[in-house]
C-alpha cells in the first residue's frame, strides 16, 4: 500500500494508468474522492479538533484520492492513490484533472454528430 | 437519495451542503463500465442470413459517471449521473473545481456582491446557454439579468 501522498505529477501519471487499465476490460469502476484535509498532527487545540467546521479562518488543502474500487477478496489488486492540493494550486490541478478524466473516460457516449446534423438539416428545411 | 435531473441543481445543493459541513463532506466521482446485456428477442432483423454478422457484433460496454456529495454525519447524499462524454470536462473542471474551492475554504467571488457591481462584470459560475442568451437579450436594461438571477436564489 502506498501510504504516502503522491506529488501531483505522479498522481496524474498513475491516474492515467488506472484509467488505461480500465479501458481494456468491459466492466469495473474508478472512484475519485475529494475532501478537505483537516488532519494535522501538530494541531494541539481541542477546539479545532472537536469543531473542525469552526476553524476555516485560513484556506486549507484538500486531499484527492483515487482507487479502482477493489476490496474484500480482491484486495491484493487494489490500487490507491492520493495527493494533497494546496489552495493556491487548485486552479492548475483541476485543469489537468479534467484533462486526464476526459481522456480516461472513453466508454461514455460521444457527442452524436450525425443526429444533430440531421436535426439541423430538418430545421433548415422547415424554415 | 434520488438523482438530480440537472448538474446545476446538483452543484447548487452540493455547494450549500459544503458550506454547512465543510470539513466532513466528501465529493466522489465514480466512473464505471458495465457490459451491455445482449438482446435476443428485440431484434427482428437477426434472421438466419444476418446471424453470421450480428451476434458476433457486441455493443461496446457502457460507461457512466456518477457524482456524489456525501456528508457522513447527517447522512445527506446528493447525486448526479451522466453517460455523456461531452459533460466530463465541465463537471470535472468547473463543478468539481468549484466544490474543491469550497472545501479548501478559498473564497469564491461571492454571488451576493454582484448586485452592486458594474454591468460589465459577467456573472460567476456556470450557466446554461439559454440563460446566457436571456441575459444578453436583457442587457439593454443594465442589470436586468442579474436581478433575475438573484431572485432565483
Amino acid at each position: 500500500m502506498a501510504s504516502a501522498h503522491l506529488s501531483q505529477d505522479e498522481f496524474f501519471d498513475k491516474l492515467g494508468h488506472l484509467f488505461n487499465h480500465r479501458k481494456g476490460s468491459d466492466h469495473g469502476a474508478i472512484y475519485l474522492t475529494q475532501k478537505r484535509l483537516t488532519y494535522d498532527p501538530s494541531e494541539k487545540s481541542t477546539m479545532a479538533k472537536l469543531f473542525p467546521d469552526l476553524l476555516p479562518n485560513k484556506p486549507l488543502p484538500i486531499i484527492v484520492r483515487a482507487t479502482n474500487g477493489k476490496s474484500k477478496r480482491d484486495r491484493s489488486d487494489k490500487d490507491k492513490l492520493s495527493t494533497v492540493v494546496e489552495p493556491h494550486e487548485l486552479e492548475a490541478f483541476y485543469a489537468r484533472y479534467a484533462d486526464v478524466c476526459k481522456a480516461g473516460m472513453g466508454a461514455l457516449k460521444p457527442r452524436d454528430k450525425k443526429k444533430s446534423k440531421a436535426k439541423a438539416k430538418k430545421k433548415k428545411a422547415t424554415a | 437519495m434520488p438523482y438530480f435531473k440537472t448538474s446545476q441543481e446538483w452543484l447548487d445543493l452540493s455547494v450549500a451542503l459544503l458550506e454547512a459541513r465543510p470539513s466532513q463532506t466528501r465529493v466522489t466521482a465514480k466512473y464505471s463500465i458495465k457490459p451491455v446485456k445482449p438482446r435476443k428477442a428485440a431484434d427482428p432483423s437477426s434472421t438466419s442470413a444476418d446471424e453470421s454478422s450480428s451476434p458476433s457484433d457486441p455493443k461496446p460496454p457502457r460507461g457512466s459517471l456518477v457524482l456524489k456529495t456525501y456528508d457522513p454525519v447527517s447522512g445527506v447524499a446528493l447525486k448526479y449521473r451522466t453517460t455523456k462524454a461531452a459533460e466530463v470536462t465541465r463537471l470535472m473542471y468547473a463543478a468539481m473545481g468549484r466544490l474543491g474551492r469550497a472545501q479548501a475554504g478559498v473564497q469564491d467571488v461571492p454571488e451576493e456582491t454582484m448586485q452592486d457591481a458594474d454591468a460589465v462584470e459577467t456573472p460567476q459560475g456556470e450557466q446554461t446557454p439559454t440563460q446566457q442568451q436571456q441575459q444578453q437579450g436583457a442587457a439593454g436594461g443594465g442589470g436586468g439579468g442579474k436581478k433575475k438571477k438573484k431572485g432565483k436564489k
